[in-house]
């Protein structure tokens, strides 16, 4: 696992933490997503994976995460499930299955991409 | 997968009955001016079809006087209208665990804001209030009871009436949030002692969204929140007294109640009864198909009765959120996940904080539907 700082509550943000990982310091939301997807990297994708419990990456974790990214940065959000399915030629059951978080907070979380503002929490 | 099958009608009922959809765009496009505000003929006619729609509405819930309809975005909005127009400072407040956030939010705030107490009853382990609790709750200082007449999470139609003679009784005023029941379970105000009703009608009414409105009884008085033109009495600078201008401010949604008209009509010749029937049948459906599997957990007895027809369930070992996606990615079919915005519910279930996962068929849903959802659901817990 890379470095990674003690977390702190970010003054005047008491829903977020900022967290220091493989010498950057990132900001995180109250459920661990990345504030800001670009200041993302390998190296804090595999520690994020390390924490949750998915001590190595393996090419299909990385196709998943770096077609998350790319969707996310052409258009602006981030896929749905029709886009996560036909890009990634997999069942949404299979991508589950493939971070120990599930997709929302497992893929998702682990490819640096913002908390979904969705009615789920 | 050729059609989504959509098993998302407790949050709107979709698609919307074409005549309904037709009937509004036709009479839109021909009266679509603004109601009751102008001198020529075609402004009088639309004011006829929001006074019409009134007066349905009136009927629809048993009560005395279609000027005492106010017309509102929704159920939420209505809420906010009863609950911030009839308290004041030092009263308390009686509610119930079942609350969606529509009725915990504005109480939460007006406490924090120093201006009531209140207390929430819980419900029991089927989903019930039990109006002895409700009655127990009641203060001297007490001036307002909040209750859902159907849980959006649990299904489970709570007894008004009963809720409503003990209020009655204690001369404390009963309002009703009918998000969930109105057009499926009957609420007669006057008979029951509902002094506000609270209604959507982009739900089981088959309206589009943003209607909905809050119902008034002659013995309940509300003062406005929000203040404007009301097309009367421009002169003064006061806000018009009278109802319903009195809680309006601004131009109606007029596409919106000619909606609600033509979705109560749609409702009427179908019947309450027998759309509850059948919606709560293909719940049961449902309940008996996901009880074969070990790994999901339903809530409470939704199969049963005094139940509108919606199942919450959870999965072992799957995040709510990721099995909806999993629903509607690999399987075309829509559900609701998460807290549903009642998270004093998921806390009592034991689902907090990541919630559960709700399905509601609707006017359209079918038995082969609901055997779709269910073989999902099995596929899903074999993987």
């Amino acid at each position: 696992m890379t470095d990674a700082g003690p977390s702190r509550p970010m003054s005047g943000h008491p829903n977020r933490k900022v967290r220091e990982i493989d010498g950057r310091r990132i900001v995180f939301d109250g459920k661990g997503f990345m504030r800001h997807p670009e200041d993302w990297s390998e190296a804090v994708a595999r520690h994020l994976a390390e924490e949750s419990g998915l001590p190595e990456l393996n090419q299909t974790h990385w196709q998943v995460i770096q077609f998350m990214r790319d969707y996310y940065f052409y258009h602006g959000r981030a896929p749905m499930n029709r886009d996560l399915k036909s890009g990634l030629n997999m069942t949404l059951m299979a991508l589950e299955a493939l971070f120990p978080g599930g997709i929302r907070e497992g893929a998702r979380r682990v490819a640096g991409l913002p908390n979904p503002k969705s009615c789920a929490g | 997968m050729t059609q989504l099958i959509y098993l998302d009608n407790a949050a709107t009922t979709f698609p919307k009955p074409r005549s309904v959809i037709e009937a509004m765009c036709e009479t839109y496009q021909r009266v679509g001016v603004s109601p009751g505000r102008g001198s020529y003929d075609l402004s009088s006619e639309a004011q006829s079809l929001v006074e019409q729609t009134r007066g349905k509405i009136a009927r629809f819930f048993g009560a005395p006087d279609p000027e005492r309809v106010v017309f509102a975005a929704n159920a939420t909005d209505a809420l906010n209208l009863a609950i911030q127009g009839i308290v004041q400072p030092g009263d308390h407040v009686v509610s119930t665990t079942l609350e969606h956030n529509s009725v915990l939010r504005p109480l939460a705030h007006l406490q924090a804001a120093g201006v009531i107490g209140y207390d929430l009853v819980p419900f029991d382990d089927r989903g019930f209030i039990d109006p002895d609790n409700i009655e127990n709750a009641i203060r001297p200082n007490t001036r307002l009871v909040v209750v859902t007449q159907a849980s959006n999470v649990m299904g489970t139609i709570q007894p008004i009436e009963a809720i409503g003679r003990r209020c009655s009784e204690k001369g404390v005023c009963l309002l009703v949030d009918t998000a969930q029941s109105a057009g499926l379970v009957p609420l007669d105000m006057t008979a029951w002692h509902v002094g506000a009703v609270a209604f959507t009608g982009h739900k089981a009414l088959c309206g589009p969204t943003g209607i909905g409105g809050l119902v008034v009884h002659p013995d309940v008085d509300i003062q406005p929140t929000r203040f404007g033109g009301t097309g009367v009495d421009s002169k003064s600078l006061v806000h018009t007294g009278t109802y319903p201008h009195r809680l309006e401010a601004g131009t109606l949604n007029l596409m919106g109640i000619i909606g609600l008209s033509h979705g109560l009509d749609h409702i009427g010749a179908e019947g309450v009864g027998s759309i509850l029937a059948r919606e709560a049948g293909l719940a049961g459906q449902l309940c008996r198909g996901l009880r074969a599997i070990d790994s999901i957990r339903i809530f409470g007895e939704p199969e049963a009765a005094d139940h509108v027809g919606l199942v919450t369930v959870t999965m072992k070992d799957k995040h709510p959120q990721d099995l909806a996606d999993i629903l509607d990615g690999d399987f075309g079919i829509a559900v609701r996940a998460g807290l549903h915005c009642a998270p004093l519910v998921h806390i009592a279930m034991g689902s907090y904080p990541d919630g559960g996962v709700r399905f509601s068929p609707g006017p359209f849903s079918t038995a082969g539907d609901i055997d779709a959802a269910i073989a999902a659901m099995a596929a899903i817990a074999r993987f």
